[in-house]
């Protein structure tokens, strides 16, 4: 201690310097945990999990008593609407299996491939206030991996930015640093769903360079494009709030608002390998 | 002893930070414990043990929710080592300079924050995020030392009383 106190202006120094080099050697390139990490991992995200749990209960109890009132009517709401999904299914599923017979006949490929999904639980979430980061309790051991997507049954969630053995580190779609290439449904018109600062806390985000002759409207349907590595095409992120033109009058952009609830997320769904049929039918 | 009570505190800052705590987060704001947790220890046992304990809570955040390491805990490590220069200076009882001094911290430290991390990338609007994070967080942290500056102060005082006996010091 005494040596510290001492020297503890050069001691700072040397400090700072490693830091800054470990800064700028590490920054954004990481994608596997390091086996320190690792083990602190095992330490602490299971009780991360536990403190997790118990908020989740308590706000749930919460969420009972001033939903209370409402809940019979909700109830009576929902009974509704699935007996309307019901009925509508059916009949998508009648379009789906002739989509399948009339694409077999004309021999092109699926347009949507199917995917693999597991559940994971989020299980911590940044602790500042600028990103929006979380935690989810899969990771390498149960072949999760970085660059895979996470979506909620609602819509796209985020992506992985980071696997540990038994933690991941996730990136949500409004955190300010993250981009997904999307394209309005109705239109074909693409875009950029960028995540923004001002907007992350109304959980909301932003399409941007959207053509300025684009035919998008307000309500519009936005899903993710084919245009990107990571995320697979075809997945709903939300829809049109709002549309502006930028300053230059080139490009347009769009408020967009996402289906997912992210201030009440919870569990995640990680989309696995891709079950990509025409591709396995090209290679064999 | 002492080297496992700051442990602890540490590691329970990170849980409570990274979980319960945003369940009442204020419009989205968050207070910042991790910074109260550094300044209080700069301010009871120097700078020496600030920086040290500034390092392992920033290194803990890198690790977990960072892009690099070592960004936050020389962020951590700096308001400890600035923050218990003067701790000989004044009396540690007192409660107004604590949550004076980790308003001061928890304000500079998310300005450095915002300026490394979105003023580069062409985020502007200083005004909003000064009105709707930068304040709010500094009011809402400032409330917040005060219990937390009361549990640590306590808990140096009787770790003190058990090494004066321990080695004798006076």
């Amino acid at each position: 201690m005494e040596f510290f106190e001492a020297h503890k202006k050069q001691i700072i120094l040397i400090v700072t310097a490693i830091l800054l080099i470990c800064i700028l050697f590490t920054y954004g390139k990481k994608t596997n945990a390091t086996f320190i990490e690792n083990a602190l991992g095992f330490v602490i995200t299971p009780v991360q999990e536990l403190t997790s749990d118990i908020g989740n209960w308590f706000g749930s109890k919460i969420d009972w008593i001033s939903n209370h009132d409402t809940l019979a009517e909700e109830n009576e709401q929902l009974k509704e609407q699935i007996a309307l999904l019901k009925e509508e299914n059916k009949r998508l599923k009648r379009y789906d299996t002739e989509n399948k017979r009339l694409s077999e006949l004309l021999k092109i490929s699926q347009k949507y491939a199917e995917y693999e999904t597991t559940g994971s639980k989020i299980i911590a979430k940044d602790p500042g206030n600028w990103y929006d980061v979380f935690l989810i309790d899969k990771g390498k051991n149960d072949g999760i991996n970085a660059n895979m997507v996470l979506t909620s049954p609602n819509g796209l969630v985020g992506k992985i930015t980071e696997s540990g053995a038994t933690y991941s580190k996730a990136q949500s779609i409004l955190d300010s640093r993250s981009s997904v290439p999307a394209m309005s449904v109705r239109t074909g018109d693409l875009g950029v769903v960028k995540g923004e600062y001002s907007l992350m806390n109304s959980g909301l985000c932003r399409m941007e360079y959207i053509d300025a002759e684009a035919e998008i409207i307000e309500g519009d349907e936005i899903v993710t494009s084919h245009l990107s590595d990571v995320y697979p095409s075809g997945i709903t992120i939300g829809k049109v709030k709002e549309i502006k033109t930028d300053a230059n009058g080139l490009t347009k952009y769009a408020i967009i608002e996402p289906y997912v609830d992210f201030k009440h997320l919870d569990t995640v769904l990680i989309i696995g390998d891709m079950v990509d049929k025409p591709a396995q039918e090209a290679q064999q | 002893m002492r080297v496992l009570i700051t442990a602890l505190f540490i590691i329970i800052n990170f849980f409570i930070q990274s979980t319960i705590l945003h369940y009442i987060e204020i419009r989205g704001v968050i207070p910042n414990t991790t910074i109260i947790l550094v300044v209080s220890y700069a301010l009871l046992r120097g700078s020496v043990e600030g920086a040290i304990v500034g390092f392992f809570t920033g290194i803990l955040q890198d690790i977990f929710f960072g892009v690099s390491i070592g960004y936050f805990a020389l962020l951590n490590t700096i308001t400890g080592y600035l923050f218990g220069r003067g701790n000989h200076n004044f009396y540690r009882e007192n409660y107004i300079l604590p949550m004076m001094l980790c308003a001061i911290a928890v304000f500079s430290y998310e300005t450095i924050i915002y300026i490394t991390g979105f003023l580069f990338r062409g985020q502007l609007n200083f005004l909003y995020i000064l009105g709707n994070t930068l304040l709010p967080e500094t009011v809402y942290s400032c409330i917040f030392t005060i219990p937390l500056y009361r549990i640590l102060f306590g808990t140096n005082e009787w770790l003190e009383l058990k090494e004066k006996y321990k080695y004798r010091l006076f």
